[in-house]
């Protein structure tokens, strides 16, 4: 069975981790964080949320694309912006969902495409909020899995720096 | 569209390179990756292939050719073929490239990007006549391409041979969205992106909307107006309720309302 990515809101914590992860993998020029994917929100005092493209089976996104710049990658199941893309912004205003993104640093039109196969939310997130995996975790699980993690965003961009 | 999409593959050889391609694709759609640089102006991956500026000259021998022969072909109109040969970088190639730059140079003088590529090429003035012009429009046709991808058709070659430039006959129909100014290859087409709440391009002027909450500009009114036509022909669901806010002020709105769902004990699949 291919792997998914899981969102739990539930176990969000906004510790911001996931977005400051991404922002670093999905950096086009070293150096220059690109504009985070994936955004977490503190809804209320009780309530954390944290979104991300939803990879709809019918994407207005897509449907709105004149050079069919929106494709879906049949590995990942994840609609990605490729080459063809010509700037003219309609899938930022068409998304209901707000994640199609302009990144106004880089120029470029954005949106998840768990990248590629190997999600650096997912992988980061030190509560099991965000998940790739074949099936989705129970709290137990994602308890134990996660108590290694570190919540500190210095170290874990440290990490990531390494590579 | 202009690749067609079959699952059939050809090979063929880039500088020496084996290559595996889609057939249907054009040789410089395949070159990304290789290592091997041709200069483009007029190609978009996005767009119909139209070979306006030539400067994506390469040899090419055909398999059966004598060894001796070769032709110069445009490489983003050229379609791969099983056992072509493509030399990108060759003698030949370079001195075709020197011809168009020198032409090019003394067409459009002011273009710092036409004089960086003919540094490149090692011409550093033109041996005709300059035109006396602070045009840097090359005639490659992506703006014109571009608009009418986007479906408006506002902008036209106008008039022919040496007297040919690019407008806009019809002014209502630009909607003031920047892609040709953003995409045009030597920056020629002048805009003004916000001026105090106004957008100026092509001789017109535009009202911006602002998202009220963030401040972020979103476009023209009549940009907005378009995507939302636009939203209604391809059949989304419902495009009168489309939400013209930066994106980040939606996911928020979006968070909010969902954010019940936090509760329960279920994770919602993201991927299927
Ligand atoms: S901005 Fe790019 S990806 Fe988005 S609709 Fe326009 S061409 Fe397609
Ligand atoms: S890119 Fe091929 S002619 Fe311009």
């Amino acid at each position: 069975m291919s792997k998914r990515l899981y969102v739990t809101p539930y176990r969000c914590i906004d510790c911001k981790v996931c977005e400051q992860a991404c922002s670093l993998a999905k950096t086009p020029v070293p150096g220059i964080p690109a504009k985070p994917r994936v955004q977490t929100f503190k809804v209320d005092d009780q309530t954390n949320f944290v979104l991300l493209c939803l990879q709809c089976d019918e994407a207005s996104c897509q449907k709105v694309c004149p050079t069919d710049a929106l494709v879906r990658n049949p590995e990942t199941g994840a609609i990605e912006v490729n080459d063809r893309c010509i700037g003219c912004g309609f899938c930022v205003q068409a998304c209901p969902f707000g994640c199609m993104d302009y990144d106004d640093i880089h120029n470029e039109y954005i949106k998840c495409d768990v990248c590629k196969g190997d999600p650096a939310c997912a992988k980061y997130c030190p509560t099991g909020a965000l998940v790739w995996d074949e099936k989705a975790w129970t709290d137990q699980e994602a308890k134990e899995r996660t108590e290694k993690k570190s919540t500190d965003p210095f170290s874990i961009a440290l990490e990531m720096a390494k590579k | 569209m202009s690749k067609t999409k079959t699952s059939k593959t050809v090979h063929l050889t880039i500088d020496g390179q084996n290559v595996e391609a889609p057939k249907g694709a054009m040789i410089l759609d395949v070159t990304p990756g290789l290592g091997v640089e041709i200069p483009s102006l007029c190609a978009h991956p996005g767009l119909e292939p139209f070979g306006a500026c030539r400067l994506c000259v390469v040899e090419i021998q055909k398999p059966g050719w004598d060894d001796w022969y070769k032709q110069l072909v445009t490489s983003c109109l050229f379609q791969v073929e099983e056992g072509l040969k493509v030399w990108t970088n060759s003698d030949e190639v370079r001195q075709n490239r020197k011809v168009v730059l020198d032409l090019l140079m003394a067409r459009v003088p002011a273009s710092d990007v036409i004089r960086d590529l003919g540094n490149q090429y090692g011409v550093t003035k033109t041996s005709y006549a300059e035109v006396d012009t602070e045009d840097t429009c090359i005639m490659c046709d992506i703006c014109v391409r571009a608009c009418h991808a986007i479906g408006r058709d506002a902008i036209a070659s106008m008039s022919r041979g040496p007297d040919k430039y690019v407008d806009v006959p019809d002014k209502d129909a630009c909607i003031g969205c920047l892609v040709c100014a953003n995409l045009c290859p030597t920056n020629a087409i002048p805009f003004t992106a916000n001026d105090n709440g106004k957008r100026r391009i092509w001789g017109k002027e535009f009202d911006l909307v602002t998202d009220e909450r963030s401040g972020e500009v979103l476009g023209t009114t009549e940009y907005i107006e378009h995507v939302r036509k636009r939203a209604e022909d391809k059949g989304l669901l419902c495009p009168e309720d489309m939400k013209h806010e930066s994106a980040r002020v939606k996911r928020y709105g979006y968070a909010q309302k969902l954010s019940h769902v936090a509760d329960v004990e279920e994770p919602i699949e993201e991927v299927k």
